[in-house]
C-alpha cells in the first residue's frame, strides 16, 4: 500500500454538508427552473408488446394552447441508448429516443409533450391519442427461452442477449473426488434501488448561442457528457453536464437514459431551456430494474463438506433493452465473475445467460449480480449443512481461502482479507441465539442464519476490458488548487449523493496538506472545470477518489515546502506542516502560514525559487489495482417468523465488516446500515411483479414496499481490518457491501427456523407462509436444466468460449 | 382562486388553479424548496409539513385547503439562525445522507417530541414509520431523535 495514514484519515468527524440538508437549503433537480422553461411529459406506451399505427394529438380532447407534441417520427432513427457487447453470441439492440413502429415494455415512451406550465403538460399528455395493435408479450424466462417463441427484437435468433460460457480447472476431476452432488435452483426476483429522489433533467441552450449545459440527477456527469454529445452530433467540449444535490442514486442514476438523449436534443430544437422530471410511478415502470436471477446450480461435495467444483448456469431477465453503460449482460456476466466469493474452489463451469422480456430494462443496483451471487453460494452451503448433518459456520470454515494472496479461478486475486475472523466473531456474537430452544419449534420460530462474501471494489482497466462494453475502464481524477488566500479547493467529477465526500475528500486533502479541515472545500458533479472521470459507482470513492486526493495533495505539499524552505533558508526535509504553518522541526519558532505561502505561489513569484513554475495546484487520475481490492463481510439475522402469517420480525442483525483502513468510520457505518436496510427489503418486501399480460402490477408505493423505520433493527456493525496492499493508505471500498449479505442471511434464518429450503426471494408473507404450510413452489433443478433453452450447456461437455 | 396563506408566520395572497398541491405551491410559488416529492401519492412522506402544529403530507393537501391554517416548513426552524435541536442531532448521529428525506424527517421528528418527549426506541419507529429513508436504514436517524429529545427536555427543564 502507499502512504501513511495522515491526521484526520481515520476520524469520526462530522459531516460538513448537513446544514443545507438539515434546513431546506439543498437544492436538488426539480428545484431549478430558468426563466422560459418548457415542461416536457412523456407518454408512456401501456401495452407491454405493440405495434403503433397512430399518434396525434387528440381531436374531441384538445390540449391546452401552447403544447408541442412530438413523436419518433421527429426523431433521427439512431437516436436512443445503444449498449452492445463486444463477443460472438451477443445481439444488439437501440432503445429510441421515443418509440417509432414498436412499444417493447409498458411505460417505454411513445410521443413528448411540451408546456410551460407542469400541470397543463399532464393535462396535454393525456390529449395524445396513442393506437396500438397490441403483440404477444413475453413476461418470463421460460417464455423467453421456448422454442418458436416471439422474438422480443427484430431479427434475432433467440431472445438471448448474450450467452457466454467459461471452463476453469477440472471439473470431471471435482467430480470424481466427490462423495456426492447438491443440486439447486435459486430466484431472486426482480427489485430496483428505487432512490427516493426521481430522475429528472433540464438542458438550457447557451444563451449566447453556443451549446448547451445539461442539469440531470445523474452519478456519471462525464459519461453522460460524451455519450450525448456524439447522439446529438455536438462538440463535446460545447456540452457541460452538472448534477446538482442527488438524491440518493444506488446505481439506477449510474446510466445514460433516453430522457438524457431527449431533452437536450428539444431544447436545441425549441431554442428554449427544458425540463423532464418524472414521478413515481414513471420511475417504477420505466427507470432501472434489478435483481431478477434464475441460478440453475450442482455442486460437487466431499463428504467432509468441502465443495471440490460447482457448474452454474446463471439466467437474468434483463428486460426490453440494453443499458448503458453497462450493457444487458452485467449481471449475469458478474455473477459469473464472483460466484465462488470467499472459497476456495478452482475447478468451476459457468454459463451466463441475459434473456429480453417486455419489461423495464435492466440495470445495475447496489451490489449488482453479487446479492444475487451470494444468496446462491450462502444456499448452497447451508444445503450441503444440512445435507451432510453439519453445522453451517463448520462448512463454510471447510471452504474458505485462508491464505491470501489468491488467485480465484476465473483470474481476480484476493488481495487479504478476514473470512475465518468474521465467521468466528457472528458466530460468538449470536451465541445465544444459536442455542436458544426456540430455534425451529413452535407457531413462532426463531431462526438464526449467515452470509459470508467477498466483495470486488476499485477495479482497475483490465477487470473492464476483458467484458467488451462500452464502460472500458473505472478511474477517478481530481483537481487540487490553492487560492491566494491559502484556501484549498478539491474538484472532481465524482458526484456524491449520500457517500458524504465533501467531508472524507476534504479529511484526506486536509491530513495530507496539514491544514484545517474548514479550509478545504469539495466541489463534485460539474464536467465544466474537472477532469474526466467515470463518476461515483463500483465502491470506488474512498480508494480511487480518495487515493487521487491523497496523490494531488501530496504533489501540493512538496510543493509548499519547496518554497517554504527558500524562503527560510532550510532544507524541504527540515520542515512540517500542521494547522495550516509550516515550521522548521527542529526550531518551531521559525515559520511561515500556508496562506503566505500560497499568496506567493500565486501572486508574489517573486518568492519562488528558481526554475519554480507560478501557481499551487495538481491533477491526478488514479486507476484500480488491475482486478480490484476485496473487502469482505459475514452478516448474522436472527428471525422470528409467524407460522400463521407468514411474517418474518428481524429481531438482531449483525455485520462484521472488513474494508481495510477507512477514512471516516462513521461513514462507513452509515453506508452498511443504509446498505443493510435496502437488503432487508430485498430479503423481505421489494418486488416488481408483472401480470401475463406484461402490465406492471407493482407500479406504486403502495405495491412496491419498501421497509420503513418499523422493519430495520439496529444493525450492529464490527469493524476488523485487513488493509490492501495495493490501494492508498490500504483502503477498500464497500459502499455496496451492506446490500450484499441480507438476502442470503434472512433466507437462511427463514429455513433454518421453518426447517425447510428456502428457494426464492423476497420472502413476502404468502410465501413465507407457503414454506410453513408446505405448499410452496417447488424449485428443482430437472425442471429447468431440461428446458430446450438451457439444457444444452447440462448435456454437453466443457467447451471454452473465452478462457 | 385568490387565497392567504400564512407560511411560517408571514401571509400570502396567491392566485392559484384549486388543483394545485401544497407542496407544489410552497416549492414554486414561495420558493419553500425543503418540501420534497418522493411519491406523490402519500406513501414516502418527503412532502411532509406541519398544519397547525400536526404533520400532514403536502402531496395529499390542495393548497387551496390550507388557507385559515398554520403552515410551517424546514426552512422556519432555523429563522434566528441557529439549528433546531432536532437539526442539530441529525447531523451530530449521521441521520442523513443524501438529505432528500431530512426536511420531511426533522418535521416529523419535532412533532414526535412536542406530543412524546420522552419516546422510547419503539415508540420512536412507529412513529417515524411514515417516512421513508432509503439511505440510512433508519439507524442515526433513532439515534438522532433520541438525543434530541434529552436536550429539548432539559431545555424545558432549565426554563
Amino acid at each position: 500500500m502507499t502512504g501513511t495514514r495522515p491526521p484526520l484519515v481515520g476520524a469520526r468527524v462530522a459531516r460538513v454538508e448537513d446544514r443545507r440538508y438539515t434546513t431546506g437549503a439543498g437544492r436538488y433537480l426539480d428545484d431549478l427552473e430558468p426563466a422560459g422553461t418548457l415542461h416536457l411529459r412523456l407518454v408512456r406506451s401501456p401495452v407491454a408488446s405493440g405495434r403503433i399505427t397512430s399518434v396525434e394529438l387528440s381531436s374531441w380532447d384538445p390540449p391546452p394552447e401552447g403544447t408541442l407534441l412530438f413523436t419518433g417520427a421527429d426523431l433521427d432513427p439512431d437516436l436512443g441508448i445503444r449498449a452492445d457487447i463486444d463477443t460472438p453470441t451477443a445481439q444488439p439492440c437501440l432503445q429510441p429516443a421515443l418509440a417509432r413502429d414498436v412499444v417493447r415494455f409498458s411505460g417505454e415512451p411513445v410521443a413528448a409533450v411540451l408546456h410551460p406550465d407542469q400541470y397543463a403538460a399532464e393535462d396535454a399528455a393525456e390529449c395524445v391519442d396513442v393506437d396500438f395493435d397490441s403483440l404477444e408479450a413475453i413476461v418470463t424466462i421460460e417464455q423467453a427461452l421456448a422454442p418458436d417463441a416471439p422474438l422480443v427484437h427484430d431479427g434475432w435468433r433467440d431472445n438471448a442477449y448474450v450467452r457466454r460460457r467459461r471452463s476453469f480447472g477440472d471439473l470431471s476431476a471435482a467430480r470424481a473426488r466427490a462423495a456426492r452432488t447438491v443440486r439447486l435452483v435459486l430466484r431472486t426476483n426482480r427489485q430496483a434501488g428505487v432512490p427516493l429522489e426521481n430522475r429528472g433533467c433540464l438542458a438550457v441552450p447557451d444563451e449566447r448561442g453556443r451549446g448547451v449545459t445539461l442539469w440531470t440527477s445523474t452519478q456519471i456527469p462525464h459519461l453522460v457528457r460524451t455519450y450525448v454529445a456524439a447522439q446529438l452530433g455536438l462538440a463535446e467540449n460545447d456540452l457541460r453536464v452538472v448534477a446538482p444535490d442527488v438524491g440518493g442514486g444506488f446505481g439506477v442514476k449510474g446510466h445514460v437514459f433516453v430522457e438524457e438523449v431527449l431533452v437536450p436534443w428539444l431544447a436545441l430544437r425549441t431554442g428554449r431551456p427544458v425540463k423532464w422530471v418524472e414521478d413515481r410511478r414513471e420511475h417504477l415502470l420505466a427507470s432501472i430494474h434489478a435483481r431478477d436471477h434464475l441460478h440453475v446450480v450442482e455442486a460437487y461435495v466431499g463428504g467432509d463438506g468441502h465443495v471440490e467444483g460447482l457448474r452454474a448456469q446463471l439466467v437474468v431477465d434483463a428486460g426490453a433493452y440494453s443499458v448503458f453503460p453497462w450493457t444487458s449482460g452485467s449481471d449475469s456476466g458478474m455473477a459469473a465473475k464472483v460466484l465462488l466469493g470467499p472459497y476456495d474452489i478452482q475447478d468451476y463451469e459457468v454459463e451466463d445467460i441475459a434473456v429480453a422480456t417486455h419489461k423495464c430494462p435492466l440495470g445495475t443496483y447496489r451490489g449488482v449480480g453479487r446479492p444475487s451471487a451470494v444468496f446462491t453460494m450462502e444456499r448452497l452451503m447451508d444445503e450441503v449443512a444440512r445435507q451432510l448433518d453439519l453445522d453451517p459456520f463448520a462448512v463454510r470454515r471447510r471452504n474458505i481461502v485462508r491464505e491470501f494472496p489468491y488467485r480465484t479461478a476465473t483470474g481476480p486475486v484476493l488481495d487479504s482479507g478476514s473470512y475465518a475472523q468474521s465467521l468466528d466473531a457472528v458466530e460468538e456474537a449470536l451465541a445465544e441465539e444459536l442455542k436458544d430452544p426456540r430455534r425451529g419449534s413452535g407457531d413462532r420460530p426463531i431462526g438464526v442464519g449467515l452470509s459470508l462474501y467477498n466483495e470486488q471494489t476499485a477495479h482497475g482497466t483490465p477487470d473492464f476490458t476483458v467484458r467488451g462494453v462500452p464502460i472500458e475502464t473505472g478511474y477517478e481524477s481530481v483537481a487540487l488548487s490553492v487560492d491566494p488566500q491559502g484556501t484549498v479547493t478539491l474538484a472532481t467529477g465524482m458526484q456524491s449523493h449520500g457517500q458524504s465526500m465533501e467531508t472524507t475528500l476534504a479529511q484526506v486533502v486536509a491530513g495530507e496538506l496539514g491544514v484545517p479541515l474548514e479550509h478545504v472545500r469539495v466541489d463534485h458533479g460539474d464536467t465544466a472545470g474537472t477532469p474526466y472521470t467515470v463518476g461515483t459507482w463500483g465502491s470506488r470513492g474512498a480508494v480511487l477518489g480518495g487515493g487521487a486526493a491523497a496523490r494531488a495533495a501530496r504533489r501540493v505539499r512538496e510543493k509548499l515546502l519547496g518554497i517554504a524552505a527558500h524562503n527560510l533558508d532550510v532544507q524541504a526535509a527540515d520542515l512540517d506542516i500542521a494547522d495550516g504553518v509550516v515550521h522548521v522541526v527542529a526550531d518551531p519558532a521559525r515559520r511561515l502560514e500556508v496562506r503566505d505561502i500560497a499568496y506567493w505561489a500565486n501572486r508574489r513569484t517573486d518568492r519562488l525559487p528558481p526554475g519554480v513554475e507560478p501557481g499551487l495546484a495538481a491533477t491526478v487520475f488514479l486507476d484500480g489495482p488491475e482486478r480490484g481490492t476485496y473487502s469482505n463481510a459475514c452478516h448474522g439475522a436472527v428471525v422470528e417468523v409467524d407460522r400463521a402469517t407468514g411474517k418474518v420480525r428481524i429481531q438482531r442483525y449483525v455485520v462484521v465488516e472488513d474494508c481495510g483502513v477507512m477514512i471516516n468510520p462513521t461513514v462507513v457505518e452509515g453506508q452498511i446500515y443504509g446498505g443493510v436496510a435496502q437488503g432487508i427489503g430485498s430479503a423481505l418486501l421489494e418486488e416488481f411483479v408483472y401480470g401475463d399480460d406484461g402490465q406492471p402490477l407493482s407500479s406504486t408505493f403502495m405495491d412496491y414496499l419498501m421497509p420503513s423505520s418499523a422493519d430495520v433493527p439496529l444493525i450492529e456493525v464490527r469493524h476488523l481490518e485487513s488493509p490492501s496492499p495495493w490501494t492508498e493508505y490500504g483502503m477498500k471500498g464497500m459502499g455496496e457491501a451492506g446490500a450484499i449479505g441480507p438476502m442470503a442471511a434472512i433466507a437462511n434464518a427463514v429455513a433454518d427456523a421453518l426447517g425447510v429450503p428456502v428457494h426464492e426471494t423476497p420472502l413476502r408473507m404468502q410465501r413465507v407462509w407457503e414454506l410453513a404450510t408446505g405448499s410452496a413452489r417447488r424449485w428443482a433443478h430437472d425442471d429447468w436444466a431440461d428446458l430446450p433453452g438451457l439444457s444444452g450447456f447440462w448435456t454437453t461437455g466443457e467447451q471454452n468460449e473465452r478462457p | 382562486m385568490n387565497v392567504l396563506l400564512t407560511v411560517n408566520g408571514e401571509r400570502h395572497e396567491l392566485d392559484i388553479e384549486p388543483r394545485r398541491l401544497l407542496g407544489d405551491v410552497l416549492r414554486r410559488d414561495l420558493g419553500l424548496f425543503g418540501v420534497h416529492f418522493g411519491c406523490e401519492h402519500g406513501v414516502c412522506g418527503a412532502c411532509t409539513v406541519s398544519m397547525d402544529g400536526r404533520t400532514v403530507r403536502s402531496c395529499l393537501v390542495y393548497a387551496v385547503q390550507a388557507e385559515g391554517h398554520e403552515i410551517e416548513t424546514v426552512e422556519h426552524l432555523d429563522r434566528d439562525g441557529d439549528l433546531h435541536p432536532v437539526q442539530q442531532a441529525f447531523s451530530e448521529k449521521h441521520g442523513l445522507q443524501c438529505g432528500f428525506c431530512t426536511p420531511a424527517f426533522v418535521l416529523a421528528a419535532k412533532g414526535l417530541l412536542e406530543r412524546h418527549p420522552d419516546p422510547d426506541e419503539t415508540l420512536i419507529r412507529e412513529e417515524l414509520a411514515g417516512n421513508i429513508c432509503r439511505c440510512t436504514g433508519y439507524v442515526g436517524i433513532v439515534e438522532a431523535v433520541r438525543l434530541a429529545a434529552e436536550r429539548m427536555r432539559a431545555a424545558e427543564a432549565r426554563r
